[in-house]
């Protein structure tokens, strides 16, 4: 059974968490195979999901067993930490700056800039080199979190435990701290890279953050989304539910690590095998938060649960039920760690775990 | 004097009011004569010298119109008729209906609901004057305006400015929601860099592109765009007398000028100019900009809704700072006099063919009614 269990270690201090795997073992031994047409390229293989699942899992996470993920998360947390707060330092007009830092500082995984120097180490290249990717990420991320937090669109009170940013600042300097933030990252990104980084690959990666957060991506997901609450979960394919899925999260997930692939001077191959993965794990992140969100507490959250039922959203719990949502977030789990397949073993590490993690994760 | 180049009364592109060539703004002011001369320091780079606004006025202007005698032959309104046309043509192209419908519409729907594209068409002639082709800087033209656009989507919110018009239609969120709205904004935007990175010929070469990104990021951000509109919002309700005009100017060089300047700095790295060239285009941009500006608070002081084709009177309404309020109108109007021709210093040099669209164009600025 894997030793990843981390969702205890981060921030919440959970008592030993099961992995959504262990509630479900006994299922998993007695279940049929499940295939699911997918048209996004996420997989387009089946997997049985048997027994031997167990022992499948301990080979492959051998090496990683012995990584440790919890401090090497909190190690690049801690960079990005820093390096996100000099990046967007408090000046003036200070209202603004306060806003913006206020939830980019605001105590987060930091899982997008994470991949996106793991990625950049995984094809050789510096920690420090992916930096200024990373912290634009999370800014593209934050600002993607402002906007869907206001009134008209998710109206949320609460995140990551606090006061959502139009709760503080209003909501008009919500939408310009989101709207700073997005150019900002893409500032950042071209004038603080290395050097060392071709400005061809900085272009490329350029292309690939925008068409992320726009309508090939999280904005595309998030209109999708909004125009799904109410709809009759058997009028709808799980298509259109991943449709979601795949913009709303996956897509700067998939940036995240392309870009970290880019600047890290990956190959064409190694930058496409990077995409995948972070395909996977995104589906797999928004599986698991919808899991989550039906069988976890607010405060254990940190932002409000149970709203997707209130809200009337379409999740995969309540497309599949949960039972069948654990078993695809397993398929996912693996289908990502096959795209790590014959990278170096210790460079894919924090992959591998990273991978567990969220599949595993509490909140 | 008359000035040949007066395109206020013409509004082109949509609107065809009949034209009235031979009104000029200064039969507005004839008092203009006899006036003491203005000196203003704005802490701004906008321009260090002071101008004496004197009867002679009159006479300089004639004589640079005449030593730019091409400009006066110069057919302004065929020229930004055929570059918005290329726009236009441009930007339905790139931002095409399609799935996810609901924000393409959303998004189309504002991009070409029929804009002046003044920027788009700066950043071509910047583009030009520096030797470039039209082409090259189509994608950062477009990308401009995408950003101006989603500007304005995001400006009119209930949240911002609560506008129900706009380019005389009803604005974004009253036809497709708010939540709609802002994310069409958000994603006008992020496909503004897209579109900036991924469309630009591979004539230019990725270190201006580069350089292109970092401009056009900077223009919109805390340093630009946005810094300009949290200033603004923060100055409703001021005391007149306990802010400056250096205020007023952050506002609209932050909110108008900023991008503008990344419109014709753009064009200018992408056609390929120098820095020094470059530097020009910014400052020549940076006049215009506050220009427009000025200009904007004076028509919305003197003209009705139906022909601005938004809400007239807000700026009173909600009590916003304006030039009108701080100096009055006159001196306002002799303010935009004086930005106009600051801007058009800073082409002094050029190819005087290549620089006629720019000049016509702070003229046109400088001139409008809407």
């Amino acid at each position: 059974m894997a030793s990843m269990t981390l969702g205890s270690l981060v921030h919440h201090h959970h008592p030993s968490p099961s992995s959504i795997f262990t509630r479900s073992s006994s299922l998993i031994m007695t279940l049929k195979p499940i295939v699911i047409n997918s048209k996004r390229t996420v997989s387009s293989s089946s997997y049985i999901v048997s027994s031997s699942v167990v022992t499948r899992e301990d080979n492959r996470t051998k090496p990683s067993s012995s990584f440790d993920f919890a401090s090497y998360m909190v190690n690049k947390a801690e960079s990005v930490n820093k390096a996100l707060d000099s990046a967007v330092p408090l000046k003036e007009p200070l209202k603004i700056h306060e806003a913006m830092r206020y939830s980019l500082l605001a105590g987060a995984k930091r899982i997008r800039p994470l991949l996106c120097i793991a990625a950049c180490e995984l094809v050789g290249g510096q920690a420090s080199v992916a930096m200024p990717a990373a912290c634009a990420v999370e800014m593209l991320h934050t600002m993607s979190l402002i906007h869907d937090d206001l009134p008209c669109i998710d109206d949320d009170d609460l995140r990551r435990g606090k006061p959502t940013n139009h709760r503080v600042f209003g909501e008009n300097v919500a939408v310009l701290a989101g709207d700073a933030l997005l150019p900002f990252a893409f500032e950042h990104l071209v004038t603080a890279t290395s050097h060392e980084v071709s400005p061809v690959r900085i272009v490329r990666a350029v292309g690939e953050l925008a068409k992320a957060v726009g309508v090939e991506g999280v904005a595309a997901g998030q209109v999708a989304d909004i125009s799904s609450e109410g709809l009759d979960p058997s009028d709808v394919g799980l298509e259109h539910l991943e449709f979601i899925h795949l913009h709303k999260t996956a897509a700067l997930l998939e940036a995240s690590a392309v870009l970290g692939g880019i600047v890290g001077g990956g190959s064409d191959v190694e930058i496409e095998r990077l995409r995948q993965f972070a395909r996977c794990i995104g589906l797999l992140f928004q599986v698991v938060d919808d899991i989550l969100d039906v069988t976890v507490t607010s405060q254990e959250l940190g932002k409000t649960a149970g709203k997707d039922l209130v809200a009337d959203k379409l999740t995969y719990p309540k497309m599949m039920g949960l039972e069948k949502s654990r078993e695809f977030a397993e398929k996912l789990s693996r289908d990502a760690r096959d795209q790590l397949l014959g990278f170096d073993s210790d460079k894919v590490a924090p992959l591998l775990a990273l991978a567990d993690y969220i599949a595993n994760r509490q909140n | 004097m008359a000035s040949s180049v007066t395109l206020g009364s013409c509004p082109w592109v949509l609107h065809h009011h009949p034209s009235t060539q031979s009104k000029t703004p200064r039969s507005r002011s004839p008092s203009l004569i006899t006036l003491k001369p203005i000196t203003l320091t704005p802490k701004r780079t906008v321009s260090s010298a002071s101008h004496t606004i004197s009867s002679s006025l009159v006479t300089k202007e004639d004589s640079n119109l005449k030593s730019t005698s091409t400009t006066s032959s110069f057919d302004f309104m065929s020229y930004i008729l055929r570059k918005a046309d290329s726009v236009n043509r441009a930007l339905d192209s790139a931002v095409p209906l399609r799935e996810p419908l609901k924000i393409h519409e959303a998004m189309r729907y504002s991009l070409l609901a029929g804009g002046k594209r003044v920027r788009p068409v700066l950043c071509i002639a910047a583009c030009e004057l520096v030797g470039g082709e039209e082409s090259l800087a189509m994608p950062a033209a477009c990308a401009v305006e995408m950003i101006h656009t989603m500007s304005l989507i995001h400006d009119d919110l209930p949240c911002m400015d609560n506008d129900d018009l706009r380019r005389g239609k009803p604005t974004n969120h009253k036809v497709y929601g708010e939540d709609v709205a802002v994310l069409a904004g958000d994603a006008l935007l992020s496909f503004a860099f897209e579109h900036l990175a991924s469309a630009t010929s591979s004539d230019v070469s990725p270190a201006r592109v580069v350089r292109a990104v970092g401009e056009l990021a900077k223009a919109i951000g805390t340093e630009g765009l946005v810094a300009g509109q949290v200033v603004d919002i923060s100055s409703e309700g001021l005391d007149l007398n306990d802010v400056g005009l250096d205020h007023l100017e952050f506002i609209h060089l932050h909110k108008t000028a900023a991008l503008l300047e990344a419109s014709a700095v753009l064009g200018g790295i992408v056609g390929g100019g120098s820095d020094e060239e470059i530097e020009r285009l910014r400052k020549f941009a940076r006049c215009i900009g506050l220009l427009f500006q000025v200009v904007d608070d004076i028509l919305d002081v003197t003209k009705s809704s139906q022909e601005l084709g938004k809400t007239a009177g807000k700026d009173l309404i909600a009590d916003k700072l304006t030039y009108p309020k701080l100096m009055g109108l006159e001196k306002s109007r002799e303010f935009a006099e004086k930005l106009n021709r600051e801007a058009r210093d800073q082409l002094l040099g050029f190819d005087s063919d290549k620089v006629a669209p720019l000049l016509a164009l702070a003229n046109y600025i400088a001139n409008r009614q809407n």
